[in-house]
């Protein structure tokens, strides 16, 4: 297969030849157009020359035939001697000769002699001289009428020399001839552009616009004929006819007109010729003329087509290389166009999934985004954002501060830091910032500010992420409040809880016990006594860990006394009220607080007594719990020992016979006590080096009461 | 029936009180099988096999009324006994309102070792019944949950899937009776009644 640079390389190939075709065509059309114009000119040139050779001949023709008729002619021939006769006829001849502007006119006997001339009075007189050798007498004398061009024997002159007999009674007399110089003929032709050349059966040039050409052959003559030229002497003693300086080369071709030209290259007057040349035989008279043109207007035609057809095809080479490069542009123009579309499409994909992954990225932040201007005006905001203060991105781009999500109590402040953040004052690791959402919730943020720089190194503004920290900071604050109420249970876990607590876990090594104590038993039957020992072991273990927690319950009840400190009555029994105000609010309660004694003050362990004053509340208002909306009165009242606090409820009081043991351990009213509870606060207050006394309140319900040493 | 091999499982977070149980039923004759919590009790054991548990209610992690939810969410045959303190007593009740078997309040080793024997033995009544149900096929255990519902052969007959001749219902039945050692629908009724937890 060939390569493509190969087909190229055809190509063009292709394209020069046919484009020189294309211009030898252009050039041989215009010659041959210019040739035929010139043929056509040079048949209408040879016409008329043959027609003007023609008409002089003719024009003189009857000359020789009229002069033959006359009388005197004859009567001369007759009587050569007559010397009158002869001067008659000489007048004659001379008077003819003037006026049909003939060169010579003369009578010629049969002998050859000249009888008569019109020009028997000149120097050149041919009246005497003898032309027998001649060929026009030849002709004539045999009866013919004889025409010959030739030089004059007499004048040297050349001329047409036409001779007719003169006949009397069927005999030939003698031979009347006219010459007839051709002189101005040539004269004319010398002075027309174009040579036109004559010449005789021979080929021998006589006439000739370009004199060099004269008695020139046009082909070598032969023998005889220069024999015959030298025996007439036709052209006087010239024995020799050089071949003509032409280089003859036939042309065909010319169709329409069926006439043999032919190009001559010759050289006239040192200039070299290019003839187109037409040979006009004339047969009446043995001649052929030819008449000849210059070539030079064909071959500036064809130049000239020449130049023309190359400067058309070149244009049009041009054009199309033009139309080409064109093309070919356009096309590079189209397919840079499709290379840069593919390009755009390419990057316009790159940015949009650029794009794309970074919506992606901002939509899928939980922390909020927020650009602003070095103005304040927001600019751009992700959907966490607005997520955070509820209102969409419509409703915050292109605000200034005041924003709306500010929060109302905070608007100072958040002017204050939005400034600052302004300024590029903000705070490095961040500031919390309190906003108010749009449903009117409040949200606890983190905001954290940076420079805004594009990608120019301008400072364009300011980005802020936002966190929302309002679930961080209730968890703190549940946290806080868990702790208080940690605390406050810890307190408020009243002695029967804990009595609760220490029950079970007094439960454990108790069953423990009684199941190695049993399990001791079966194994002492069995008479197993490794395993009876080691479940012995077990058993003093447990009794051990028992005792344990019963001390851990004693220090808990009578805590060091170096631990007292001196406490406001007023302040523990307000504390210990604030610890129950949910419960007593919860049941319907009403607690009357009297506190008459101010400032009374006692030294104690602030928990264990308001331990005491909360298990007195507690079961003050379990035996309120039937009779909803009662009262519980919490009062002091300042005695002899110190100071006395009653707990009095409305409660059904308690009956005369359980009077005694209301004290005492294990002793309870209530299906799930413990029994432990009034036990454990008569400890702790004997502890405190008090006493407790219970009575029945005249209008029912018990009151419960202690009594305090007080300190100064 | 005391020849079926039973499996004693103890629950306690209490390391003392576990190996004191542990003693004390091995000192009476019987395999136990101990765990300190009721993750690894249902771990370990496979739900769907009957035995006797012994469970402590309060315990770290997960609480013994929360294992015995599972048991009874997964219909284990599984007979459960409580540990229950002294404050735990409405618990243990509701727990036994729910299924359990039976509870005994710490530190009652004397109740624990009376109330054992009968857990025991509907530990064993539940293997013997499961080891009939077992016997049943697919297709009769269908037909005899139909009938213990009260239905007629010719209801089972169209009820079942796919459905068949009262005929042939009847020689499921037949056959139940035979497997489970019934004498009648009533007494079927109340047999699968007792034993809700066959699968």
């Amino acid at each position: 297969m060939p390569s493509l640079s190969t087909l190229r390389h055809w190509r063009r190939i292709l394209v020069a030849a046919g484009a020189l075709a294309v211009i030898a065509a252009s050039g041989g059309w215009a010659e041959r157009h210019e040739m035929q114009t010139k043929t056509e000119g040079l048949r209408q040139a040879a016409a008329a020359h043959a027609l003007g050779l023609r008409g002089l001949v003719e024009k003189h023709d009857y000359l020789p035939h009229a002069a033959a008729r006359h009388p005197d002619v004859r009567d001369l021939l007759r009587a050569p001697r007559d010397a009158a006769l002869q001067a008659r006829v000489n007048d004659y001849f001379t008077d003819l000769q003037a006026t049909t502007g003939a060169a010579a006119l003369f009578l010629v006997d049969r002998a050859g002699l000249t009888l008569a001339a019109s020009n028997w009075n000149t120097p050149f007189s041919f009246v005497g001289q003898s032309y027998r050798q001649r060929p026009y007498f030849e002709d004539a004398v045999q009866g013919r009428r004889g025409i010959f061009y030739g030089l004059g024997l007499t004048t040297g002159q050349s001329g047409l020399f036409i001779a007719e007999p003169v006949r009397a009674d069927g005999a030939i007399l003698g031979v009347v001839v006219v010459k007839i110089s051709l002189e101005p003929l040539q004269a004319a032709w010398m002075r027309g552009a174009d040579p036109v050349v004559l010449r005789d059966s021979h080929g021998i040039v006589f006439l000739s616009a370009v004199p060099d050409w004269l008695f020139h052959a046009i082909r070598p003559v032969s023998a005889a004929d220069l024999r015959w030229v030298a025996d007439h002497r036709q052209y006087g003693n010239r024995a020799r006819f050089p071949v003509l300086p032409w280089a003859v080369e036939t042309r065909a071709g010319t169709s329409a007109l069926v006439l043999h030209t032919t190009v001559l290259h010759t050289t006239v007057q040192g200039h070299r010729m290019d003839l187109l040349a037409l040979d006009t035989p004339l047969p009446e008279l043995g001649w052929t003329l030819t008449v000849t043109t210059d070539m030079k207007e064909v071959v500036q035609a064809r130049q000239l087509a020449l130049i023309l057809a190359t400067l058309a095809v070149a244009l049009l080479l041009l054009g199309v290389q033009y139309w080409r490069l064109r093309e070919k542009r356009f096309v590079e123009q189209r397919t840079a166009r499709i290379e840069l579309e593919r390009r755009v499409e390419e990057r316009t994909r790159d940015l949009e999934e650029a794009h794309a992954f970074r919506k992606a990225m901002e939509d899928s932040l939980l922390v909020g985004m927020r650009a602003r201007d070095p103005e304040g005006r927001i600019i751009y905001v992700n959907p966490a954002l607005c997520a955070m203060v509820g209102y969409s991105a419509d409703e915050l781009l292109g605000r200034l501060p005041p924003y709306p999500y500010w929060h109302p109590d905070d608007l100072e402040k958040q002017a204050r830091e939005s400034d600052d953040a302004l300024r590029g004052r903000a705070a490095p690791h961040g500031f919390e910032s309190r906003i108010r959402h749009k449903d009117g919730h409040d949200v606890i943020t983190m905001v954290y500010t940076a420079p805004l720089v594009d990608a120019q190194g301008v400072h364009r503004g300011w980005m802020s992420s936002v966190v929302d920290i309002t679930a961080q900071k209730q968890a703190e604050a549940r946290q806080r409040d868990q702790e208080v109420r940690l605390q406050r249970s810890a307190r408020l876990a009243s002695v029967g809880e804990m009595a609760s607590t220490l029950a079970h876990e007094l439960n454990q090594p108790l069953m423990a016990l009684s199941n190695f104590a049993v399990a001791a038993r079966a194994l002492a039957a069995q008479g197993s006594s490794e395993m009876l020992a080691g479940a012995l072991d077990d058993i003093v273990e447990q009794s051990r860990r028992a005792s344990e927690i019963v001390k851990r319950v004693r220090a808990f009840i009578n805590p060091q006394r170096a631990q007292y400190e001196v406490l406001a009555v007023d302040g523990v029994i307000t504390h210990a009220a604030t610890l129950l105000t949910p419960e007593l609010r919860r049941d319907g309660i009403a607690l009357r607080v009297d506190l008459t004694d101010d400032g009374a003050r006692v030294r104690g362990d602030r928990v264990l007594l308001e331990q005491v004053l909360v298990n007195l509340i507690h079961n003050a208002m379990h035996a309120m719990h039937d009779r909803p909306r009662g009262h519980i009165d919490l009062v002091t009242r300042k005695v002899e020992q110190g100071v006395r606090i009653f707990v009095a409820d409305e409660g059904p009081g308690i009956p005369p016979e359980q009077m005694d043991q209301i004290f005492a351990p294990f002793f309870t009213t209530r299906p799930d006590g413990l029994g432990l509870g009034l036990n454990i606060c008569r400890t702790i207050v004997e502890a405190h080096g008090g006493f407790m006394t219970v009575e029945n309140h005249a209008g029912g319900g018990a009151a419960f009461s202690f009594t305090l040493p007080t300190v100064p | 029936m005391k020849d079926i091999p039973l499996t004693l499982y103890v629950v306690d977070d209490d390391e003392a009180l576990r190996r004191s149980l542990l003693l004390l039923l091995f000192s009476q004759g019987l395999a136990v099988q101990a765990f300190e919590s009721g993750e690894a009790f249902l771990d370990a054991v496979d739900m769907r096999q009957p035995g006797c548990v012994i469970l402590d209610l309060r315990m770290g992690g997960m609480s013994g009324l929360a294992v015995f939810e599972r048991l009874r969410a997964a219909h284990s045959p599984l007979v459960t006994m409580f540990l229950s303190g002294h404050g735990d007593i409405p618990t243990a009740l509701e727990a036994v309102r729910q299924g359990a078997w039976d509870w005994v309040e710490k530190p009652d080793t004397g109740r624990l070792l009376d109330r054992l024997p009968a857990a025991i033995d509907e530990a064993r009544a539940r293997a013997h019944a499961l080891r009939l149900w077992a016997e049943l096929t697919p297709r009769e255990r269908e037909v005899a949950r139909l009938v213990g519902l009260g239905q007629p052969n010719k209801e089972i007959a169209r009820l079942l899937v796919p459905p068949c001749g009262p005929r042939s219902v009847e020689t499921h039945r037949a056959n139940i009776f035979s497997k489970l050692q019934c004498a009648n629908d009533n007494e079927l009724g109340r047999w699968l009644a007792a034993h809700p937890w066959l699968g």
